[in-house]
């Protein structure tokens, strides 16, 4: 064993002197020369970004390797680069993930350094989901809900003056949106793809159900209860009047990205987060003028439904090589300067409690008053393995629009995957 | 004659069946923006336009990608080759100890299934530092194409008369010189056939491209395109010029080594 | 003119079936038996690189993935650099699960049908191009170059874009026929959909370069053999019975046989497609080899996937394995 272990290192060294890509940043101890920063797409504005590595490399001599990740395909990308030995020095994590790759000791415990990143301020929900054993594996970054982004002219133009207050009236306005756009077959008055899922747990929410519920310590499924059920019914019957020619039932807002189809003009409505209006404004500067957002209603009239509080964490991997240089990173970020950015962008921002930038457009507004009803899935490690790789609340969707299956079926069929997946 | 009109009819039909993808690609590729999502039907094109090739070359990540790609393919297949054909020789052209066993070692290492190997592979370049970096992908596809290529090559010198060299070295050239003037030139055609299996195994390979390599700018076609709708979103012109382009460097490498395959043929036949 | 020449003498290229050797005459000389020590340590120099190559990257990671497989390996023990030996735990697991049965169950089904198809295909292409006329022939044989040179993520793409739900040519076509059912039918409801179109985009890859080889193999057959049967007032099948099939088998078990191996990995194509969806219908052994290391970061459980896999396809593949080695050691 150790003779073959020899000989495969030693190739290996040739390999890499005769490919001429031996590692170039960091080596043990020395000095930082670059780090590595992993953030998402859609995290922070460009603006943002270049002003703090701009910064952070004037005043550290430090250089910064940026990168932008798509959300797609997150999971196992993490898992490998976590794995490495040289992995990224800064990463974001979704906040359902972040727990479990705390769990497995692949984050480095920043408790003690909680000061520097402005720690008194941060927010309640992100606090939790970082937080393991009464240890902080991270730093929150910024939280964001789903609100229904609409295109202010189109809905004006189908005499809906007044935006919904109630899903009753909610589907009564894509109706008319629709029958004022018939001519156009292309037309989606609601882009609504079948496997939105973070908007399903809003409506499931909104009828009093949810995901899991946990007793003595384990985790079972509970899509099958009848609230749940209820949720499932609702997303259908909005599914179903969303358009003529409806998105198909087996993708997802990110496959195509639902912004890019925002930005071809053929929508009025989508239930998406402040960054992706910002993408289809890019791909279609002026819809600028021709947007604004109103809270998910809920079916009581009068008030918004729970929305699931999406956000991120960032964090150090364990096995970085630059931790001090990182947290200098993570500090600056934290300042109360690029947290206004932040809520600029229309982000409620991680290590702040100021959000009076966030209330500047129509969409913060929006967004703002629905994120006091923010929920999140179940805070365990446990429960990354259930959004990884086939993630069965889209699979009951699917099932259930299309009719491969039964409400009943393939609530059950969820229900029991994720008590399995959470085991 | 009926019966041979009816197969001609049979085989335009399985031609066509080849050709629509390959059609379709093409076509979408050269429709205006607009006009790719569309109701109406557009089966023959009406208007054409470049702007796709544009929009695709320029997409971030097309270019590095492209090039990812090609340095891992020709660099595997190229050291494929070279020590392929050293072990080719040995099997062939010499008897010594262990022969039979190592020619069984090829045959049985060409079998197997690589696929299988992803996570000791993924542990092993992690423990090298090689994870992340281009050879590791350059390793792996070597060592999935080398049993091959030796195999088959093998099969090729095994076809060159042994005399000829013999022959060489009677009138004075070294063993070395009688292989390259003699057995090398004759090898032409069977390292040019060996090469595009190589060449398209790596070309193609998907699994260990996204494993072990994880940050964009080293990413080979392969990956970069399977995520092409977060690049490309609905814009499936785009995302057609693209396959295009990702298409041509495998069509030209069969064309090139046709053309070469000709010559050595015809090579060989009038030196008999 | 070039063109023409240039397709028919390249319907060999690539084509030869990777474990058969194009031409086996010669053989080894034993010769210079007797020569110095570095003649003597001649053949053992060159085959050193090759040798090294496969014992250090093909050879150790096969033992490697036995050891894992008996080891937990989870994303913390990698980090930590632990090793925690489980025993047999990670098959008791792996075959405890009834996903696990019901996944090897769907890829021995897919391969079978997989290979069976394109073979199939092949083999009535290969006899179809012998009663062609020369340009139909050209025709068929551009058309199959340019199925079989397309990338496979370019193929998968082009793919999705024809089965598209809304906007794909296919429901398009079927619609402007009459099916107006077909309107945003979607192909990717059910796994069984979704593998038959996986399928379908295999088998079309897949029958050029067995029916190149397979026509190969046809015109080699002396054209006296079909000469004595068309005496002997054979039909059709009567001749192919007699005069065709004995001479291809061998070439059509090696074809057969390699089909196998490539078809029961395929990745690519699934994972790209649905991810082994929807509802993880479509899931193979690779797919879910996949989930469970690199998505669920299990590489204990992966590696016991992985052994078991090796080990299906071992006992798919034994018998003409076993022929294969016997054979081939017959003729060293």
């Amino acid at each position: 064993m150790k003779g073959w272990r020899g000989l495969a290192v030693g190739a290996a060294a040739l390999a890499v002197a005769v490919s001429g890509c031996g590692t170039s940043t960091s080596g043990g101890g020395t000095e930082t020369k670059e780090i590595t920063v992993w953030l998402m797409d859609g995290s922070a504005a460009p603006t943002l970004t270049d002003a703090l590595n701009k910064e952070f490399e004037s005043a550290n001599g430090i250089k910064v390797k940026y990168e932008v990740q798509k959300w797609t395909g997150i999971q196992e990308k993490l898992t490998t680069a976590l794995a490495s030995s040289t992995p990224p020095d800064v990463i974001e994590l979704g906040n359902t993930q972040t727990a479990s790759f705390a769990d497995q000791g692949t984050l480095a415990d920043l408790t003690a350094d909680a000061g520097q990143f402005n720690s008194g301020e941060w927010l309640g929900g992100l606090k939790d989901s970082l937080t393991l054993n009464g240890k902080q594996y991270g730093v929150p970054f910024y939280a964001a809900n789903r609100t229904v982004i609409y295109r202010t002219d189109l809905l004006q133009a189908a005499g809906v003056t007044t935006p919904p207050a109630s899903r009753a009236e909610w589907i009564d306005a894509i109706n008319k949106l629709k029958a004022a756009n018939a001519s156009n077959p292309d037309f989606q008055a609601l882009y609504l793809p079948g496997q939105s899922w973070y908007f399903l747990l809003s409506l499931i929410w909104d009828e009093g159900g949810d995901i899991a519920k946990q007793d003595a310590g384990k985790w079972t499924g509970a899509l099958d209860t009848p609230q749940a059920k209820a949720g499932f019914e609702a997303y259908k019957a909005i599914y179903e009047a969303s358009a003529t020619k409806k998105v198909p039932a087996d993708i997802d807002e990110a496959k195509p990205q639902q912004m890019e189809v925002f930005g071809t003009g053929n929508v009025g409505m989508m239930v998406g987060l402040p960054w992706e209006l910002g993408g289809a404004v890019k791909a279609k500067p002026d819809l600028a003028d021709k947007t604004s957002a109103f809270p998910i209603p809920s079916k009581k009239a009068g008030s918004s439904a729970p929305v699931f509080l999406g956000g991120s964490n960032l964090a150090i991997p364990a096995s970085s090589k630059n931790t001090d240089a990182a947290k200098k990173y993570l500090a600056l970020l934290s300042s109360k300067k690029y947290q206004d950015m932040l809520a600029e962008g229309g982000a409620v921002p991680g290590t702040s409690k100021d959000t009076a930038k966030l209330a500047t457009n129509a969409v913060g507004k929006a967004l703002a008053a629905s994120s006091p009803n923010g929920k999140v899935t179940p805070v365990t490690p446990k429960w990354a393995a259930v959004e990884a790789g086939q993630n069965p609340l889209k699979d009951a969707l699917t099932a259930y629009l299309t009719g491969a299956k039964t409400l009943d079926q393939a609530t059950k069929d969820a229900s029991d995957a994720i008590t399995k997946a959470m085991a | 004659m009926l019966k041979k009109s009816a197969a001609n009819i049979a085989g335009l039909a399985l031609a066509l069946f080849f050709l629509f993808p390959t059609y379709w690609m093409i076509t979408t590729a050269l429709k205006p923006r607009g006009s790719t999502i569309t109701s109406d039907y557009d089966l023959i094109p009406f208007s054409v336009t470049f702007t796709n090739f544009v929009t695709a070359w320029t997409k971030p990540g097309f270019l590095s990608s492209l090039g990812n790609s090609l340095i891992v393919t020709l660099t595997a297949v190229v050291a494929a080759i070279v020590i392929g054909i050293t072990a080719a020789v040995a099997m062939s052209r010499f008897a010594f100890r262990g022969r039979k066993s190592f020619v069984l070692l090829m045959l049985v290492a060409q079998m197997a299934p690589f696929e299988a190997l992803l996570i000791p592979m993924f542990l092993m370049m992690r423990d090298l530092q090689l994870y992340e970096h281009l050879s590791s992908l350059i390793l792996v596809y070597f060592a999935v194409t080398l049993p091959f290529c030796a195999w088959t090559l093998r099969g090729f010198v095994n076809g060159i008369p042994v005399e000829l060299e013999e022959a060489a070295m009677v009138d004075g050239c070294g063993r070395w010189k009688a292989f390259q003037k003699v057995t090398l030139p004759l090898l032409g055609p069977g390292l040019v056939a060996t090469s595009v299996f190589a060449f398209i195994t790596a070309w193609n390979e998907f699994l260990f491209a996204k494993v072990l390599i994880r940050s964009q700018d080293k990413e080979t076609l392969p990956v970069w395109l399977s995520g092409f709708e977060t690049a490309f979103g609905t814009d499936w012109g785009g995302a057609m010029a693209a396959s295009v382009l990702f298409t041509v460097p495998a069509l030209v490498f069969f064309l090139i080594v046709q053309r070469k395959m000709v010559a050595g043929v015809t090579a060989g036949a009038v030196k008999g | 003119m070039t063109a023409v020449k240039t397709t028919e003498t390249a319907a060999p290229v690539g084509n030869i079936p990777p474990a058969l050797p194009p031409a086996v005459t010669g053989g080894a000389r034993k010769r210079r038996r007797r020569g110095g020590a570095f003649d003597r340590a001649l053949p053992y120099l060159l085959l050193a690189p090759a040798l090294i190559a496969i014992l250090w990257l093909i050879g150790w990671p096969v033992v490697s993935v036995f050891v894992t497989s008996f080891q937990q390996l989870n994303l913390g023990e990698l980090v930590r650099g632990e090793v925690v030996w489980t025993g047999f735990e990670n098959y008791v697991t792996v075959l405890k699960d009834e996903r696990f049965w019901e996944v090897s169950l769907r890829t021995v089904v897919f391969t079978v049908s997989v290979v069976v198809a394109s073979v199939g295909m092949g083999l009535g292409i290969a006899l179809l191009m012998r009663v062609l006329t020369p340009w139909v022939r050209i025709a068929l044989q551009i058309a199959m170059l340019c199925a079989w040179a397309m990338p496979i993520l370019a193929s998968t793409t082009v793919y999705q874009w024809m089965f598209d739900q809304n906007y794909g040519i296919l429901n398009k076509t079927l619609v402007q026929l009459g099916f107006d059912s077909f309107a945003g039918y979607s192909w990717f409801s059910s796994g069984t959909s979704t593998l038959s179109v996986v399928g379908l985009l295999i088998i079309w890859q897949a029958i050029p370069f067995l029916a190149f080889s397979l026509y190969a193999g046809l015109v080699g057959i002396p054209r006296d053999l079909y000469e004595a049967a068309g005496i002997d007032g054979a039909t059709g099948w009567q001749t192919f019975r007699a005069v065709t099939w004995p001479e291809i088998r061998s070439l059509l078990m090696m074809v057969t046989f390699l089909s196998t191996l490539w078809d029961f990995k395929v990745f690519a194509q699934i994972w790209v497609f649905r991810g082994g969806g929807p509802n993880g219908e479509s899931t193979t052994l690779p797919v879910l080899q996949y989930l469970e290391g690199i998505a669920k970061s299990h590489f204990g459980v992966a590696a016991a996937i992985s052994v078991l896999m090796m080990v299906i396809l071992g006992l798919i593949t034994f018998q003409y394995l076993r022929k294969l080695l016997q054979t081939e050691e017959g003729k060293l």
